[in-house]
């Protein structure tokens, strides 16, 4: 009984990481210029393989497989982000301009990092370009 | 200057203690000659590589030391929010909508190392990545702006991981 419980989760686990990994490739061609497409592939990348890590987690054997998963898991939590942070630091030292879309659209929803505190009226586009930035 | 040198050789055994401890989890086997070979490679590895490990300015305990709980916590809500953004990120690839930026805000924390997670935390959520990171000043690449104003969009990408980082490390 246990065991299938932990197959259902490994199998979430595992379809997610193969949803994450191909929103990732798709995005690396989609999008335009390389801080977008570092955003699409790090992040789902990163999700992707972290799923992978957590399905492995559900069928680890025994315990001392699953500490030594937990300890990958943190390492891929340092290691991750960190190579994406540096192809996007050596675009921006290069001197690469960040795509600009032509109707940039808000997503209002992005306030819930903010805590409420910021507001902002729903579905205004941002002013046009003003050269302040 | 005994100051200075006390202060090598405690950072120095904390590298190979953290080294060694590293060491018998991944070998897991307590042979002789396991043993005796992680702590000569500790050792050694320690003395090369303290510098790096734990800075010479970072001379406060908990500047270092994580609270193990509060960490365990934290790691927890960056799993749940990694994931949040990663449907986001979906959710914008299939739309093709986006308002990418580049945004500078500054942050509170005073750690080095608590910067350095903030910053990889900052990579990781809400669609930004850390373009560079420079003393306490943050340059981000925002996936999904939501606004131009500097202030705000430092309050938006940090979220609530400064304050707990503040929590973490003191």
């Amino acid at each position: 009984m246990i065991s299938i419980v932990t197959e259902l989760i490994a199998l979430a686990a595992f379809t997610s990481a193969a949803v994450f990994g191909t929103a990732g490739i798709i995005g690396l061609y989609r999008f335009p210029d390389p801080y977008a497409r570092m955003q699409a592939s790090s992040l789902c990348g990163t999700t992707a393989v972290f799923s992978v890590f957590l399905g492995s987690l559900a069928l680890a054997p025994s315990w001392a497989v699953a500490t030594r998963l937990v300890v990958l898991m943190a390492f891929f939590l340092v290691s991750g982000p960190t190579g994406g942070h540096i192809v996007a630091r050596f675009a921006w030292n290069s001197g690469i301009d960040p795509w600009r879309p032509v109707s940039p659209v808000i997503r209002p929803a992005r306030r819930r990092f903010g805590g409420g505190k910021v507001e902002r009226a729903k579905d205004s586009p941002l002013p046009p370009e003003s050269g302040i930035d | 200057m005994r100051a200075a040198r006390a202060w090598r050789v405690i950072r120095f055994g904390i590298t190979s203690i953290a080294l060694y401890a590293v060491w018998l989890l991944f070998t897991a086997s307590l042979d002789a000659f396991s043993l005796i070979t992680g702590a000569v490679g500790s050792v050694a590895i320690g003395a090369l590589t303290h510098d790096v490990f734990i800075a010479e300015h970072e001379a406060s305990y908990r500047s270092f030391m994580p609270n193990p709980f509060l960490l365990v916590a934290f790691l927890v809500f960056l799993i749940y929010s990694m994931y949040l953004s990663s449907i986001q990120m979906l959710v914008a690839l299939v739309r093709g909508h986006a308002s990418p930026r580049v945004v500078h805000f500054r942050t509170r924390l005073k750690s080095d190392l608590a910067r350095m997670v903030l910053s990889n935390a900052i990579t990781f959520t809400p669609g930004t990545i850390t373009l560079d990171l420079d003393d306490d000043h943050l340059t981000v690449h925002w996936f999904l702006a939501t606004t131009r104003h500097s202030r705000a969009a430092g309050e938006i990408v940090k979220g609530r991981f400064e304050g707990y980082l503040r929590r973490v490390w003191s």
